[in-house]
């Protein structure tokens, strides 16, 4: 066989066997990828699995002899407290998410608006309203409890007292308790909000406003023709994160109400707490787990079918 | 030659006592008593009852004692592991680390749920560490407490507390003895400017706790001997509800403010009692000295202490709790070690420190700290004493006791539909057990 021939069939070999394995697995995309997926699976996935395992249990911190059963699901559904407090719950959602949103979007305009007008101060303002941002649930709680106390050296009722008002039974009449912790929630959480609609509303071109101004249009007709429509996808990333993150609160809520009086401020995620840690039923907490996690699910679902669709030619 | 040898011999003891010293402080850290390197080891989970307490009187004392006792113990080393302050999440997260096998070798346990400690077989015996002596010296429920069904002792109960009705001597001279002169002195003391009686009413044990005085008071049981709960049966309903009734009359008649529903912390009345709004509510032992402490000199004197009313003069009860220490290892040499730890440093030393209720008689006659007055007083209220069921359900029963309180003392629900609902509860998780 002449050399040019086996040199030929030497390279056409090469070419079907092609590159070395490490070469193929350094092209593959999923090779770079499986360490984030390894994590993923073991810190947030295995434990989510595990969740739905317990639930299908009847685990107890208390008793020993685990078996798998659907007696804690039907227990758990059929609790008469349960509807009580998912009512207590959307109560509480969404007047947070609503309060968060409208209390960040106005603190965002008067920011951008006093930058545009290179008005002084306007740092200052974003670093008060980011302050309560950091401050721990916990912290909150116990800071609104202080204000809210009904004693006679209570914060807020002290203040009233003053101006000739009526105490307010802030945290031991029912409805008013709710009033409260959507209070705290909102203070804590309106600095998010406002941090996503300030960087929305810097992104907002310009000479939309200009136009308009030639236009004639007004301020009230700039927010809702101009504003809102181009803040709509901010909006909506903000009203899913804004909402998961509500329904997960129950820090504020343990330090400020403890969920009472009764049940008038008992939320899912407090519910679930206190099913594990106070009533050591860990099946109980994973089955509430999971309706917390379905709904959670359904509402970003649900948030994300009305997010803008990209147009074809982008 | 004489000046060098003296300054020399100046030096030598100089940097001896700096390195005796300086041993010392090293014996006892954050997280650790005992040298780095000792060859044997054992970990203590603890509360702020310990050398990290966040009170510096009862730190300074507790290092003392550990610093003493590693001493006396050579060859070993306490790695200390600190609970947070929500004991009810910290306790069950031990629970949960014990039956893994993973807990602590040695921890405080909560009197009140040592009972799911032992129901959970997590606990190793202690008999051996202590005398039968020692054993029958302590309280009746104390000792119940902490025996297991096989006879054993799973846990030593080394302090107690108890409640009782504190009163601002001006303004309520005589301390009430029945519901009805409770009430009356309530109303009384409002129209001399104050908020009349305060107690736990909001959403945590403690609400649970101070008031089921008034029904253990009438005789009634929350659950039998199968630890079956029964609070809402026969005799046991129409108890339950006289209580129930009683605490919501002291509130709708002005005796007690509606802010008692929102009240979960006994520190609440301390700041009532120094701000001058409160001259009644029920508190616990361990008040008396915080209020030494937090009241002006002048203050102070004017408060004073009865047993909770009763029904009526001859029916008492207060409830009572406390701390155990618990052994969790496999090793019996750490085992021993745990209930050293137990008998040198909080049996005795431990309570004298931290003024906190022995629970064997023979304590308060050794130290002088339980020979005040105040102290007697308690001890003996103990007499009436009554622990909380050791029993599994508990702890469900007090969380719907909580939520019916609440829902009774703001006009939500009648006693009696709040009682149902708590018992429909109860059963169901009863069932679930």
């Amino acid at each position: 066989m002449p050399t040019t021939t086996a040199a030929a069939m030497g390279a056409a070999q090469r070419r079907v066997a092609g590159p070395s394995l490490a070469r193929r697995l350094e092209a593959n995309p999923f090779t770079w990828l499986v360490p984030v997926a390894v994590m993923l699976g073991v810190f947030y996935l295995y434990p989510i699995l595990d969740v739905f395992r317990l639930g299908m249990t009847n685990a107890s911190l208390v008793g020993s002899d685990e078996r798998y059963t659907i007696v804690t699901l039907q227990a758990m559904f059929e609790n008469p407290a349960l509807l009580d407090i998912l009512k207590t719950t959307a109560v509480f959602t969404i007047a947070s998410v609503v309060g968060q949103q409208v209390f960040g979007l106005a603190i965002a305009l008067l920011v951008v608006r006093g930058e545009r007008r290179k008005l002084k101060g306007m740092v200052a303002l974003r670093t008060v309203v980011l302050v309560a941002w950091v401050i721990p649930g916990i912290a909150n709680g116990l800071i609104w409890q202080m204000l809210f106390s009904e004693a006679p050296f209570g914060a807020i009722n002290s203040v009233l007292r003053m101006m000739h008002v009526s105490p307010v039974a802030w945290l031991s009449d029912p409805n008013i308790a709710m009033l409260s912790a959507v209070i705290s929630n909102v203070w804590r959480g309106t600095a998010f909000s406002m941090i996503v609609f300030y960087a929305a509303l810097k992104a907002i071109d310009p000479t939309l406003y200009e136009a308009a101004s030639v236009d004639g249009a007004g301020h009230l007709q700039k927010l809702r023709f101009i504003t809102l429509p181009q803040l709509r996808a901010a909006i909506l990333v903000n009203s899913i994160l804004v909402t998961i993150q509500t329904l997960n609160t129950f820090d504020a809520i343990i330090s400020l109400t403890g969920g009472g009086p009764g049940r008038a401020t008992e939320v899912l995620s407090l519910f679930t707490f206190n099913t594990v840690f106070r009533n050591y039923d860990l099946a109980g907490g994973s089955v509430l787990s999971v309706l917390m996690l379905v709904i959670s699910l359904v509402l970003a679902l649900f948030y994300a079918s009305f997010m803008p669709r990209r147009e074809v030619s982008e | 030659m004489m000046r060098l040898r003296l300054v020399t011999a100046l030096l030598a003891s100089a940097a001896a006592f700096v390195a005796v010293s300086a041993h010392a402080d090293n014996l006892v850290t954050k997280d650790r008593v005992g040298p780095a390197d000792a060859p044997k080891s054992f970990t203590l989970r603890l509360t702020n009852d310990g050398p990290t307490s966040t009170d510096p009187v009862w730190a300074e004392g507790y290092q003392k004692l550990f610093s003493e006792f590693i001493q006396r113990h050579p060859g070993w080393r306490i790695d200390l592991e600190r609970m947070s302050d929500n004991i009810g999440q910290e306790q069950a997260r031990m629970l949960e680390q014990a039956k893994s096998g993973n807990g602590p070798d040695c921890a405080a346990v909560d009197s009140f749920v040592l009972a799911l400690f032992k129901g959970a077989n997590v606990l190793k015996p202690l008999d051996e560490y202590f005398t039968k002596e020692e054993v029958a010296d302590l309280f009746p429920f104390i000792r119940e407490g902490i025996t297991g069904p096989d006879g054993k002792i799973y846990a030593w109960w080394w302090n107690t507390d108890l409640r009782v009705l504190y009163r601002n001597k001006e303004i309520v001279p005589d301390a009430p003895k029945d519901w009805a002169e409770l009430k009356a002195a309530a109303l009384a003391s409002k129209e001399k400017g104050g908020e009349g009686v305060l107690f736990n009413g909001g959403r945590w044990e403690g609400t649970t706790f101070d008031w089921l005085a008034n029904f253990w008071a009438q005789g009634g049981k929350l659950v039998d001997d199968k630890g079956k709960p029964i609070f809402a049966e026969g005799e046991n309903r129409e108890k339950f509800l006289k209580a129930v009734n009683y605490f919501k009359d002291l509130v709708d008649s002005g005796a007690a403010p509606k802010r008692v529903a929102t009240i979960v912390n006994y520190d609440e009345f301390n700041a009532a009692a120094a701000a001058g709004t409160a001259a009644l509510f029920i508190g616990g032992n361990w008040q008396y000295g915080q209020l030494k402490n937090t009241l002006e000199p002048e203050e102070f004197p004017k408060w004073t202490f009865s047993e909770i009313p009763g029904p009526t003069a001859d029916q008492r009860s207060t409830g009572t709790g406390g701390w155990t220490f618990g052994a969790f290892s496999n090793d019996p040499e750490k085992v021993a070690m745990c209930a050293a730890v137990v008998k040198e440093i909080y049996a005795g030393p431990g309570n004298a420190l931290q003024q906190q209720l022995p629970t064997a008689a023979a304590l308060y006659g050794k130290y002088d700290v339980f020979k005040t007055e105040a102290n007697e007083t308690f001890a003996k209220a103990l007499v009436n004493g009554q622990a909380r069921p050791g029993v599994p359900i508990y702890p469900e029963i007090s969380n719907q006791i909580q939520i019916m309180m609440g829902d009774v003392l703001s006009g939500t629900k009648t006693p009696e539909a709040a009682l149902d609902a708590a018992n429909t509860a109860v059963q169901a998780a009863f069932a679930r057990l």
